[in-house]
């Protein structure tokens, strides 16, 4: 069984004819060939991999299905730098050594995106309760949390605008 | 050796990956969109632990639209070798079972695969797979590796006629005399010791679990050969594999590791069952085939490690001298079907290593790996040394309180001071400066304050303990020690080509999966050849464009292939070098040459000679008046063959707050001395090392493979096999050394490997210094509240009599 759904991603409306039992991290994957949204824990939603903001929303990606998504607004890593200019998350993620294998990075950064709009000066401990939901096997998180927290600092000093995720 | 001045080498230089991994651009398996729609592989695995197949009914799912084929063990035993084959069996005196990509006959661990199920797409081939039939008859499980030793226990393999798939007395000597007479002398030791220790410890079964599970996409053309990607940490040994298993020429089999991996910390260095099976079905089908391994499949099949007991005993003198050492050491090694590795590689290597940085030339040390129905233990981060290094480790704080001294002294007293050396088992350490990177973590913590803070918070009602660890771990391993126990080269490896703008490319046939070599390397690249890193493109995990190499694992990239592109670089250098010399009318002596900013400089001239684009541009594209013996070509192949194995040394120290109430227990500091040699990258080795930390945490207070008594697993989920999140772990301090190791062109040694070794000693040592007035001693891993409670409890039985 099939349906026609029309999602907004990074900005480019995609009218496309899916399976109904189609996962959306699939429909992003898949059919719209957009990779950088990775799948750590297989539809399980614990790793947190696969990480996408729905109309702004930090959602795992595993646990949705495509037709939900219907007429929403999704956003993925590839739509976080805007006319190529990297996100301060991205570029702190450089800087601070927040990644190694680079697998779990995508997840963590929409995460941390939303979290850095609903609280822009977090401490260190509301930093690391804030991502439990993105696992991490390679760096032991020290550095992505000083990432997190140096963008933070950055986007309130710059005044850096909430950046909606649509 | 090449001397190098302050340069690229040592500077905290952001990572050249990060760019396109921050960006999704980055290519890891299941990104490469390198075949036309490939078909989708997914196993049937085995619902019982040990049964035999009485039938499998598979023609429910051959029937579902979109199911291009099912096969069983029936169907392909006929037309696969099995393993073990010559390349993936060591030179070992153990068992190695014969099996094949799927089961024959009869399942041996709850995951096995039993059937492969190929669709035109992923969802079909999951729907094909729940309607495949399988009918078993129950075997007895056997789940306990010390019952398995029995004489009346069943046997995991009838043909091999014992569950003893390896065992060996690692002191001595290598005749059962001088193993006898060295036996003779550790027990006269012992029954004239002033103090013995003896305990018996148990690390569990956990492992490493990267992010990204493993697969393989292969396609094959009788013309063209066979060409397959897969996430491997060693795709020439791959290739050798596939040639052998298949009968194809070497150089008719092309083997890729994606640029990108999303880890493997070991588990993805093992010839498995599922790749082999993929080559297997592209050649069967003539169509590219795909598969990716799910999580469920992960944690059922592969990741599993350390689960060995330890039978410890210490003797030692008033003082806490420790003078002798006995371990019997026991493994479960699961099903043991695992090409290169078998299951026991890994607890022997540990067992090898058991002395660790303890100066004891007196042990008697065995191992028996027994096999069981559970996955057979892979490859893991530290491999096959942390149970060891958890059960020395908490000996000694066991040791210290019976001598009364503080376990820092005790430790401290005991510490190798002279090297090289040999330990007890044969084990080579070459350099380093153990007492030194001791005693800046002792500084760094200042012991004697600390305990003054300890009585002050007892005194209060908190409770606060301070507990170390230590370890030596190899950084990689020379030909020297691999080709006797593998049949595989240790060396590192590494083609260097210039072109003729004067920019590098470097092809390295490890395979990263997260390490940086594409930085690190082309900071030495860049180094050398007096270049920026944006010169050098490094190029990894391609077994058509790079020299033979071992892979990337157990530390080797930073001692071994780093030393390989430090050598290719250096024999550049010098053949751009005569050919300067011999333009300029310059003596050709490569001590009068300075390669810097892009540039090749004379000691007696102000401006620079040539840029190297113009000297690069002039020897490839301009080959006329050379000098006499030289040619166009600024290629170059390097192997380093290291004369010793190298070692790097870590000193651990966790300080908790733990509540004799509930048995919580909270890590307020951890601190890691490191002594690496000289370092590449300092961002780069503070990263492993974090990384190392918390990935021995999580397995010391998170992980655990746990099976039942039927051996059912019950913890193929990432929701029950719990891995650390941010909010569980502390921020790791780290102290450097760099005593500069004497064995490689840099200086350098590999490290990251063995970082979560000493980790599980160091927390459980400082829980039981924290709640030291209640007599604890905490003797099996997993440690986690309950059964700190647990123990409180028996303690507070016992006081009360």
């Amino acid at each position: 069984m099939t349906r026609e759904i029309s999602v907004t991603v990074n900005g480019t409306v995609y009218r496309k004819q899916v399976p109904v039992r189609l996962l959306l991290v699939d429909f992003i994957r898949d059919v719209l060939d957009l990779t950088g949204t990775h799948q750590g824990c297989t539809y399980e939603g614990v790793c947190g991999a696969c990480t996408v903001q729905l109309n702004g929303e930090a959602v795992k990606s595993c646990m949705m299905l495509a037709v939900q998504a219907d007429g929403q607004q999704v956003t993925t890593i590839e739509g976080l730098a805007r006319n190529g200019v990297l996100h301060p998350l991205q570029k702190a993620f450089k800087e601070h050594h927040g990644l190694q294998c680079g697998f779990c990075t995508s997840g963590m950064i929409m995460n941390a995106e939303e979290f850095l709009r609903t609280n822009p000066r977090p401490t260190e401990d509301e930093i690391r309760h804030a991502l439990i939901g993105n696992i991490c096997r390679c760096t032991g998180y020290q550095g992505i949390v000083a990432a997190v927290s140096a963008a933070a600092e950055e986007m309130s000093a710059a005044g850096t605008p909430a950046k909606s995720g649509s | 050796m090449t001397t190098v001045e302050k340069g690229w080498i040592g500077a905290r230089y952001t990572r050249r990956e990060d760019l396109r991994l921050l960006t999704g651009k980055g290519q890891y398996l299941a990104d490469l969109r390198v075949v036309r729609d490939p078909l989708v592989v997914k196993f049937v695995r085995s619902s019982v632990a040990h049964a035999l197949i009485k039938s499998i009914d598979v023609s429910a799912a051959a029937k579902l639209p979109g199911v291009v084929a099912v096969l069983t063990g029936a169907d392909i035993r006929d037309k696969i070798r099995p393993l073990p084959t010559p390349s993936t069996v060591p030179l070992l005196p153990g068992h190695y079972p014969t099996h094949w990509p799927l089961a024959v006959e009869r399942v041996r661990f709850h995951g096995e695969p039993v059937a492969a199920v190929v669709a035109t797409d992923k969802y079909t081939a999951e729907d094909a797979v729940e309607l495949v039939q399988v009918e078993y008859e129950d075997l007895p499980p056997i789940t306990d590796p010390e019952k398995a030793l029995l004489a009346d226990s069943p046997l995991v393999h009838p043909d091999i006629g014992t569950n003893v798939m390896f065992s060996m007395v690692l002191t001595g000597g290598l005749t059962e005399a001088e193993q006898a007479a060295n036996k003779a002398r550790v027990d006269s030791i012992f029954a004239t010791a002033d103090v013995v220790v003896k305990e018996r410890f148990y690390g569990h079964r956990c492992g490493v679990m990267p992010l990204e599970t493993r697969g393989a996409v292969a396609s094959f053309d009788p013309e063209a050969g066979l060409r397959v990607w897969m996430s491997t940490q060693r795709p020439h040994i791959d290739r050798l594999v596939f040639s052998e298993l298949f009968d194809i020429p070497q150089n008719q089999v092309q083997v890729s590791a994606p640029r990108d991996q999303g880890g493997a910390f070991g588990v993805k260095a093992p010839v498995y069952r599922e790749p082999i099976m993929i080559v297997y079905l592209t050649k069967l089908l003539g169509r590219p085939v795909q598969w990716i391994e799910t999580r469920e499949e992960h944690l059922m099949a592969v990741s599993q490690e350390r689960d060995q007991i330890h039978e410890l005993e210490l003797a030692a003198d008033k003082q806490g001298r420790i003078l002798g050492l006995r371990d019997r050491v026991i493994a479960d090694n699961g099903d043991s079907c695992e090409g290169v590795f078998w299951g026991f590689i890994m607890p022997f290597y540990g067992a090898a290593l058991v002395p660790n940085a303890y100066h004891i030339p007196d042990c008697d040390i065995s191992i028996t790996a027994v096999a069981t129905n559970k996955s057979a233990l892979s490859p893991a981060r530290a491999f096959g040394s942390l149970p060891g290094r958890f059960a020395l480790d908490r000996a000694i704080d066991m040791l210290a309180r019976k001598v009364g001294k503080d376990a820092a002294d005790v430790r401290r007293m005991n510490l190798i001071t002279q090297l090289p050396c040999n330990i007890a088992t044969g084990v080579h350490y070459d350099s380093g400066n153990f007492v030194g990177v001791w005693d800046k973590l002792v500084q760094h913590i200042d012991v004697p304050r600390f305990r003054q803070e300890q009585r002050a918070a007892r005194a209060e009602g908190r409770y606060i303990g301070l507990g170390f660890g230590v370890a030596v771990h190899a950084s990689g391993v020379a030909s020297e020690a691999l080709v006797p126990m593998e049949g595989q080269p240790g060396y590192g490896s590494a083609t260097l080509k210039m072109d003729s703008s004067g920019t590098v490319t470097v092809f390295e046939g490890d395979a990263p999966q997260g390490q940086g070599h594409e930085t690190t390397m082309a900071q030495i690249a860049a180094e050398i050849l007096g270049l920026d890193p944006e010169d050098v493109t490094v190029r990894v995990g391609d077994t058509n464009n790079t020299p033979f190499a071992s892979g990337t694992f157990g530390a080797r990239g930073g001692s071994y292939t780093a030393s390989a592109v430090a050598m290719a670089a250096k024999a550049i250098r010098d053949k751009i070098v005569k050919v300067v010399a011999h333009d300029h009318k310059l003596e050709p002596d490569p001590a009068h040459f300075r390669f810097e900013a892009k540039s090749i400089w004379h000691k007696d001239r102000a401006e620079a000679l040539t840029s190297m684009a113009g000297v690069c541009n002039r020897i490839i594209m301009k080959p006329l008046d050379l000098p006499a013996g030289a040619d166009a070509s600024l290629e170059h192949t390097a192997f380093f063959e290291a004369k010793e194995p190298m070692m790097a040394f870590s000193a651990h120290a966790a300080i908790v707050e733990a509540d004799p109430a509930s048995g919580e227990f909270r890590i307020l500091r951890y601190i890691s001395s490191e002594d690496v040699g000289r370092v590449i990258n300092p961002l780069i080795v503070e990263g492993q090392v974090r990384g190392g930390v918390v990935q021995g945490l999580s397995n010391a207070m998170f992980e655990e493979f746990i099976y039942d008594e039927n051996g059912q697993q019950l913890t193929s989920s990432m929701e029950n096999y719990m891995l650390a999140n941010a909010a569980d772990v502390p921020n790791i301090e780290i102290l450097h050394a760099d005593t500069p190791c004497e064995h490689t062109p840099l200086g350098t040694r590999g490290m990251g490997e063995g970082v979560p070794g000493p980790v599980p000693g160091a927390l459980c040592n400082a829980i039981c210094d924290a709640l030291e007035p209640f007599g604890i001693e905490i003797r099996d891993l997993p440690v986690r509240p309950d059964r700190v409670w647990a123990l409180l409890q028996a303690a507070r039985a016992r006081a009360a009599g």
